[in-house]
């Protein structure tokens, strides 16, 4: 049984169709990316995932249970944690307090909860210098490691990443992407959404490709980068005109 | 010199009400962007509760306190569910007016279950106060300054080290975060209300014995309020302390060298003002400038 | 707050016609002759003088509030103020009443002037509290001014003037005096004013990117609610012929806004229903003033339960049941014409080093772009490239940090928002921003009538013919009368985009105007793009449906990570490996 699986998900915002009859799975260990330009559906499918936006029609079952209409607490207790787009790390508190807050989802002493952190800047160790500083203080790419490690306090069993390479330059996007190859070895399953393509299907077991709501291809990584209809959906039929 | 010590120290006092009041409804603002028009009513209803507990029923200092607080979070609880929450998703217009009308509800319910007549609420202490050379410092006073010092070191401390403090500041900095994160955020608000009221309560039968009780305070003294937490920087905590300390003396400095009637209209000219020519206060506010 | 976007429509409809005029003519007249004629007793006549002038107070709400969505809570200071200049002024200085009346009016309006001027750019809960401050220091200098203003005794025999002085002739005054200001408040909204004041209640932003003022908008309506809220006070003067400070307390700003509130505040006829009721009500229900305090918690109750529940208020309830169908037949509207001015400068649109920092975010970092004269220029690149920031940027939303813009020749750098779109700049958003509570004609109109517009006279014939032409132009002529809530999100783009054309733009921003567009819908849109660069219009689009890019656009400029890496023909810069680069991923 996969870890979680998406049936026919439908999501409207007011009556424009965001995703229509998307589905796919994700099995326990894998690392999963969603792929496709910008409107096409990526956030939306992780936002209804997270219980953030109620889908309009199709199901979410995770490990056996369907979600769908619970709240993102309640979601969040169950095992899934979001690392959403653009960090969105609480920008004024620090990164220590950030990071122990990732645990808001389970039980714990506070005393606990600090010992797991200091776990995690072994993880990250580029972000140890900043431990007390106020979180909006930190370049981008350190919020981004800041923001994983949050998102590993909770101890998910599936891990939703957005877009994380979003406005990071290169050679940051690279240390992030070994940081995500970390993870998997920790057994952690990741869905990861991102725009660039190239960096996610090196890291992935399997990758889907959204275009305007709508899957339009799924595979394997390698079989899907030598596909000429993943540059359309990023830059239209151009390219495979441009290739013939 | 004596003179201006003295005033200083009323200043201190009556300001220290105000930054209560401040703090409480700045708290209320940064969870949940409601600006409660019904914050002073806070203050006034704990004061009437006291005169209930401790001169109409005799009930010992101490305890009435209690139990005025206790009312205090209860009446917390219930403006949340009654004011806030149907409104939560609504513009800032329908919630401005709601809390106005609540505040209106609850200074009226009191006048029609208690009457108009001024109450006086006997101070804690029946102690005199302290001459300190020149200067003499009221018992009820000292009281509130000392009160307010622990109560600003509580919440420091509340805010700052602890873990549910910062879940309260992470729900206030950016509520959807804070749910995908686990933290249960309609409880989170909840606290917030419940914590203002008792913190304006505590004001309120702070300053009671130093005024009269009468319906009327709540609104003078959240209006003090609100012209403090736009002097300090609207939305920053330590500027509502600063900013209520600052209305505090001003007012009591432009009271004895000015005139006594228009006390009252310098918060307000003074609020006008800051907002005219300085709106983000002495502190600022930290505007988001994406349109 | 949700308005009565209902009674708006069938308002407007009724207004423009003879009959509406005929009847509220009528009802006028014989309002007028039966308080004149019909004998009543004192105490009914006392009760009628209390509503007649409190409702000219809550029209004026109706104004600032209904039509702008600005708070007042100080309407009862400039009822004071109206109220005061009559009593001091007849009984003090012997000045005769109309004149009296006239000063009255015109210190409330210029105090509402100031008080505006001093926070509108604020809005929202700082305008409450300024104008509650400005409510309480008032009633503290009434109170105490003791010299000026007799201080708490009031000013009594206050003197009407001779032609009026039974209290049956008053009141006829007063009634008359009520309906003309009914019937300007009722037509104002019609007028250019109004419609700014609506557009700025809908969507500022919109309202700025069409070329409004929003902030004289706001004070403008802000000083005709206080100048009104002085003419009832003056009336009521010299009806009581007695005033003290405590009937212009914070309360008395409560009691007129909840009038409005529950009659419905976009309507004059809402209002008076408002203050009808709540006249009416507690003097049925007399009893509970005898208990000091009943009366008003049950009106602060009121308040919360009519905003909870019923924000339209009782007109706009009215009005949603009885709500007329459309009535059309716009006049035969010749084809939109499109002439963008043309300084001879070779570029429409250029921008020279173009930077905007958040902090230290460089969402755009020293970009040129230059758009030629004529034709379609995309402007494309990965999320967070910096392309929206750029839109902003050019049309004014955003200072920017480094950098000129210019439009036509003309440096716009300096200029507001809405400075720019009289300058020649039109745009339309990504999320949608239409004016809701409008119809799509009213939305487009708006945009006809931005200053500088030499395509249109100034009259609302030729302002109705110019929308009506570009709602035709883009497909939705027959529909100009519905209210934009009820287009499909495809339609409510293709009004964004009329109402940006009726201003006859040099440059025409588009912001992702594909975005939840379904297949016909951008075959459609793709088609009225190349229509609109056929009249010469220069287009700059952000999009990222490259089919629709490609088929459209004659010219690229690709960003990432806020600079320009390609810029060129469409097809080339397609082919450029870079730009697969920076979409895919890099090497």
């Amino acid at each position: 049984m996969s870890l979680i699986e998406v049936k026919d998900l439908t999501v409207r915002y007011g009556e424009i169709e965001a995703l229509r009859g998307v589905s796919f799975c994700v099995e326990k260990g894998q690392i999963v990316t969603l792929l496709g330009s910008n409107g096409a559906g990526k956030s939306t499918t992780l936002r209804a995932i997270s219980g953030l936006n109620r889908p309009h029609s199709g199901s979410i079952v995770f490990d056996g249970q369907s979600i769908v209409g619970l709240g993102p607490e309640a979601i969040a207790r169950l095992g899934i944690a979001q690392v959403p787009e653009g960090r969105r790390l609480f920008p004024g508190l620090t990164v220590l307090e950030n990071i122990m807050l990732g645990a808001s989802n389970r039980k714990a002493s506070s005393a606990a909860i600090r010992r797991e952190a200091e776990g995690m800047f072994e993880l990250f160790p580029d972000i140890r210098p900043f431990v007390n500083s106020l979180a909006w203080t930190l370049s981008g790419g350190q919020q981004q490691m800041v923001a994983v490690a949050r998102g590993l306090m909770a101890k998910p069993r599936l891990l939703l990443l957005d877009e994380p390479s979003l406005g990071l330059a290169p050679v940051i996007v690279q240390a992030v992407f070994r940081i995500i190859e970390e993870i998997r070895k920790r057994e952690t399953t990741v869905l990861l959404v991102e725009q660039n393509a190239r960096m996610a299907l090196k890291v992935a077991d399997w990758g889907y490709v959204l275009e305007t709501g709508r899957l339009a291809l799924g595979g394997a990584p390698k079989t899907l980068w030598s596909d000429a209809r993943i540059r359309d959906a990023y830059l239209g039929g151009s390219q495979t005109k441009a290739s013939a | 010199m004596g003179s201006v010590l003295q005033l200083l120290f009323t200043g201190l006092g009556i300001g220290a009400v105000y930054a209560l009041v401040a703090l409480g409804f700045v708290l209320i603002f940064r969870a949940t962007n409601v600006v409660n028009f019904a914050q002073g009513e806070f203050s006034m209803v704990a004061a009437y509760l006291m005169v209930v507990f401790a001169v109409d029923l005799g009930w010992p200092y101490w305890l009435s306190f209690l139990l005025s607080l206790g009312g205090m979070a209860i009446l917390g609880a219930i403006f949340n569910l009654g004011v806030y929450y149907p409104l939560r998703n609504r513009s800032f217009l329908p919630v401005i007016i709601s809390t106005i009308g609540a505040s209106i509800f609850l200074a009226n319910t009191v006048l029609a279950l208690y009457g108009p007549q001024p109450q006086v609420l006997p101070g804690w202490f029946d102690a005199p106060g302290i001459q300190l050379g020149q200067v003499y410092l009221d018992s009820q006073y000292l009281l509130i300054i000392a009160v307010t010092i622990l109560l600003v070191a509580f919440q420091y401390w509340f805010f700052e080290h602890t873990l549910l403090g910062k879940k309260l500041q992470a729900t206030s900095q950016d509520k959807e975060m804070a749910a995908l994160l686990g933290i249960p955020v309609a409880t989170m608000i909840m606290i917030t209300f419940v914590y203002s009221a008792v913190l304006g309560g505590i004001a309120g039968i702070l300053v009671a014995p130093v005024l009269f009780v009468s319906i009327q305070m709540g609104s003078t003294i959240a209006l003090k309020a609100f012209a403090a937490t736009i002097i300090g920087g609207f939305g920053d905590v330590a500027g509502a302390i600063v900013g209520g300390l600052a209305l505090g003396i001003i007012e009591t400095f432009g009271a004895a060298y000015i005139s006594v009637p228009f006390k009252d209209a310098f918060a307000f000219l003074v609020l006008i003002l800051f907002l005219a020519f300085r709106p983000q206060g002495l502190f600022g506010e930290r505007v988001a400038e994406k349109a | 707050m949700s308005v009565a976007r209902a009674t708006r429509t069938a308002a407007s409809g009724l207004s423009r016609s003879a009959v509406g005029h005929a009847v509220y003519a009528m009802l006028a007249v014989a309002a007028v002759v039966a308080t004149a004629t019909v004998r009543t007793d004192g105490y009914v006549a006392n009760i009628l003088m209390q509503a007649v002038t409190y409702a000219i107070a809550v029209f004026g709400l109706s104004v600032v509030l209904g039509l702008c969505g600005q708070i007042n809570l100080a309407q009862a200071a400039f009822f004071a103020l109206g109220a005061y200049a009559v009593a001091l002024g007849t009984v003090d200085y012997d000045i005769p009443f109309f004149i009296c009346l006239i000063a009255g009016m015109a210190i409330a309006f210029t105090s509402g002037g100031l008080l505006g001027l001093s926070t509108l750019r604020l809005g929202g809960h700082y305008l409450a509290m300024v104008t509650i401050s400005f409510q309480q220091i008032l009633t503290v200098v009434l109170i105490n001014g003791i010299q000026l203003t007799h201080g708490p005794d009031g000013v009594g025999s206050i003197k009407r003037p001779d032609l009026f002085a039974s209290s049956q002739a008053y009141l006829a005054l007063a009634v008359a005096v009520l309906a003309v200001a009914g019937y300007l408040v009722w037509r104002v909204a019609d007028t250019r004013l109004g419609r700014a004041m609506r557009a700025v209640r809908d969507n500022e932003i919109a309202a700025s990117a069409a070329g409004i003022d929003v902030y004289r908008t706001k004070v403008v309506a802000f000083a005709i609610c206080a100048m009104l809220g002085g003419l009832g006070g003056g009336l009521f003067a010299g009806g009581f012929t007695y005033v003290s400070p405590d009937q212009f307390a914070f309360s008395d700003s409560i009691v007129l806004l909840t009038m409005a509130l529950l009659g419905g505040i976009a309507s004059p006829v809402g209002s008076a229903i408002g203050t009808g009721l709540l006249i009416l009500i507690p003097e049925c229900l007399r009893f509970l003033k005898s208990v000091p305090g009943l009366y008003l918690a049950i009106y602060g109750l009121a308040v919360i339960l009519i905003v909870v529940f019923m924000s339209d208020g009782i007109w706009g309830f009215i009005a949603r049941i009885f709500r007329r169908p459309a009535t059309v037949s716009p006049a035969p509207a010749r084809p939109l014409v499109l002439r963008p001015a043309d300084s001879g400068a070779a570029a429409a649109l250029e921008v020279r080093g173009l930077a905007k920092y958040f902090g230290g975010l460089r969402a755009a970092d020293g970009v040129d772009l230059t758009v030629r004269r004529g034709g379609v220029h995309a402007l494309i690149g990965p999320n967070g490239s910096g392309k929206t920031t750029m839109l902003n940027v050019i049309s004014g939303l955003y200072r920017p940090t480094a950098g000129r813009i210019i439009v036509d020749g003309v440096d716009v750098t300096a200029l507001s928002a809405h400075r720019r779109t009289i300058a020649g700049l039109g745009r339309t958003f990504q999320n949608i921003r239409l004016f809701r509570s409008m119809t799509a004609l009213e939305n487009v109109v708006i945009g006809a009538e931005r200053d500088g517009n030499t395509q249109v006279a100034n009259d609302h014939v030729a302002l109705e013919e110019r929308a009506q032409a570009a709602l035709d132009f883009v497909g939705l002529g027959e529909r100009s009368s519905d209210l934009v809530r009820s287009f499909s999100y495809g339609h409510q783009r293709l009004v964004e985009i009329a109402r940006a054309l009726a201003g006859n733009p040099t440059v025409l921003l588009l912001d992702e105007p594909a975005a939840g567009l379904n297949s016909s819908e951008k075959k459609h849109l793709h088609d009225l793009l190349d229509r609109i660069a056929a009249q010469g219009l220069t287009i700059l689009i952000i999009d990222h449906d490259m089919t629709l890019v490609a088929g459209v656009a004659r010219h690229l400029t690709v960003l990432n990570f806020g600079r320009r890496i390609a810029d060129g023909d469409t097809l080339d810069v397609l082919r450029n490996p870079d730009v697969a680069a920076a979409y895919l991923g890099a090497e």
